[in-house]
């Protein structure tokens, strides 16, 4: 008798925590995509300000200001996928790489306190869309390795689990994080 | 900071000179042993000679310890603040002469349980050499440290014993940090990690240390485990740059370093199990050698704050 209740109740238990673990994994990866949208939410809030500022010194970038403000809108219109926000993201990210270089021409912008602490909060909201990429990268992976991993992968194949794509940052992404050169 | 072949220079020029009084303190209390040291060698050798060789050599070896002791307390004691008054101090100063330092006081044990690095409960701790100052735009603080907790057995027959084990021995430092936190980011040795690999691993979720952060510099995770009281914060401050830095330290300086990221401050507690800027009697205390050690270590809070970049205030924190 004991035998025939081990010999189901294990088995059980198992599928039990591997499905759990299924889903915890699954929703760590929500939660941590989540995390980097309140970052990015952030940057959206200070490219009005961005403009503004740098409108009043450089009126000829305004090729530049018009296709940031154009990014911001269609990103924050609210109906856009995960990979879609993500696309406009990099974009965000290289325009705003774009003023920032065009900055150097403009030495009086460069001085002024407003820019120096929008450039701060912009070089901290980089850093944390940063740390927060790399937080979601961590729980795809994690999630990942369940969904392909046996014997977990039979059970993820039935609740229709499929692997998910980490972040990879665009080389021209890459140099623009560099805002920091700007104040050397 | 100025560097060993700078300190090398002033050393010869400015403080050797003022040393030859150190030395001649140390020197009596060396005579003052070797003085009890032939009086013993020598009533044990009489008492060879006279064939009374047995119990009384344990007596003889006895009584020169208790003399030796009543004889060079006070003096060693003497020697031993000069020493932290001349060459210890003398030697912070000319790293940097705006730090201060006091050879008596140590880090409060406050601030040691403010950076959680440690959990077990502290029933005896001890400290000396602390040293506060600025480093560019960074104030810092560090001090030997050491804590320790006590344990009573009881044997069959009642008898209790009381053991006394260490929780952390060597130099606690904190600085403050470049950026604003929120949580709480614990970096830790991983020696969960190093003894059983994966199964580590998951022992390490259960440690009640906080969320397990998994970062994905391989080598950084071998050696250190991130706990920290969410997922994004420890790595905002624990760039792919300091994870880098944090596995270098480790390499060359080869202690164990356990840091921590609370409220403004990061703390950090490198174990060493040597007394730090201790006098040795029987070496002079006017070498060279000794003042390259206390250089060593200082180098070591340098370091630290260089190379995690706490001068970098391109953040929002001033």
């Amino acid at each position: 008798m004991l035998i025939l209740i081990a010999a189901i109740g294990i088995p059980v238990l198992i599928v039990i925590f591997m499905y759990n673990s299924l889903v915890k994994s699954k929703n760590d990866v929500e939660n941590a995509f989540g995390g980097m949208d309140v970052q990015l939410k952030m940057r959206y809030d200070l490219i009005p300000n961005l403009v503004a500022t740098v409108k009043q010194y450089a009126a000829h970038e305004k090729d530049l200001l018009e296709n940031v403000t154009a990014l911001r809108t269609k990103a924050m219109s609210g109906n856009i996928s995960n990979d879609e926000k993500v696309a406009l993201d990099n974009q965000i990210s290289k325009s705003i790489g774009g003023i920032m270089v065009a900055v150097e021409n403009y030495p009086d912008l460069k001085a002024s306190e407003n820019f120096v602490n929008l450039q701060r909060t912009l070089n901290e909201v980089e850093s944390q869309i940063s740390a927060s990429r790399r937080a979601y990268n961590a729980a795809v992976t994690d999630y990942n390795n369940g969904v392909e991993t046996f014997p977990k992968n039979m059970l993820a194949g039935m609740m229709g689990y499929k692997r998910k794509e980490v972040f990879f940052i665009a080389e021209a992404e890459r140099q623009n994080v560099n805002v920091a050169n700007l104040f050397k | 900071m100025r560097t060993i072949e700078e300190l090398e220079k002033l050393y010869t020029t400015t403080l050797e000179g003022r040393l030859t009084g150190l030395e001649d303190m140390r020197k009596k209390i060396v005579k003052t042993i070797n003085i009890i040291l032939g009086v013993v060698i020598g009533t044990i050798v009489l008492m060879g000679i006279l064939g009374l060789l047995g119990f009384g050599i344990i007596v003889v070896i006895f009584l020169g310890i208790v003399l030796g002791i009543a004889l060079t307390h006070g003096k060693m004691k003497r020697y031993r603040a000069a020493f932290k008054s001349q060459v210890v101090a003398e030697v912070i100063h000319l790293i940097d002469d705006s730090w201060t330092y006091d050879s008596e006081r140590h880090i409060p044990l406050n601030d040691y349980h403010t950076s959680k690095l440690f959990t077990h409960g502290v029933d005896r701790h001890s400290g000396d050499d602390y040293v506060k100052g600025r480093i560019d735009k960074t104030d810092f603080e560090f001090s030997e440290l050491h804590t320790e907790y006590k344990k009573v057995t009881t044997d069959s027959k009642g008898r209790t014993q009381t053991s006394w084990h260490t929780i952390f021995k060597g130099l606690f430092f904190h600085a403050d940090f470049n950026k604003h936190l929120k949580g709480e980011t614990l970096v830790l040795p991983d020696t969960a990690q190093r003894l059983f690999g994966k199964f580590g691993q998951s022992l390490q979720k259960m440690s009640g240390r906080g969320e397990l952060v998994k970062m994905e510099d391989v080598e950084f995770e071998k050696q250190y485990v991130v706990y920290g009281s969410e997922q994004i914060e420890p790595r905002y401050i624990l760039t792919p740059v300091m994870m880098e830095k944090m596995v270098q330290l480790r390499k060359q300086y080869g202690h164990e370093l356990h840091f921590s990221f609370v409220g403004t401050r990061v703390y950090c507690a490198v174990s060493i199990t040597k007394n730090m800027f201790e006098p040795r009697i029987f070496k002079s205390g006017a070498n060279f050698e000794d003042i390259k050690e206390i250089h060593h270590y200082i180098a070591l809070i340098e370091v630290l704050v260089h190379e995690m970049n706490l001068n970098t205030r391109i953040w929002t924190k001033e």
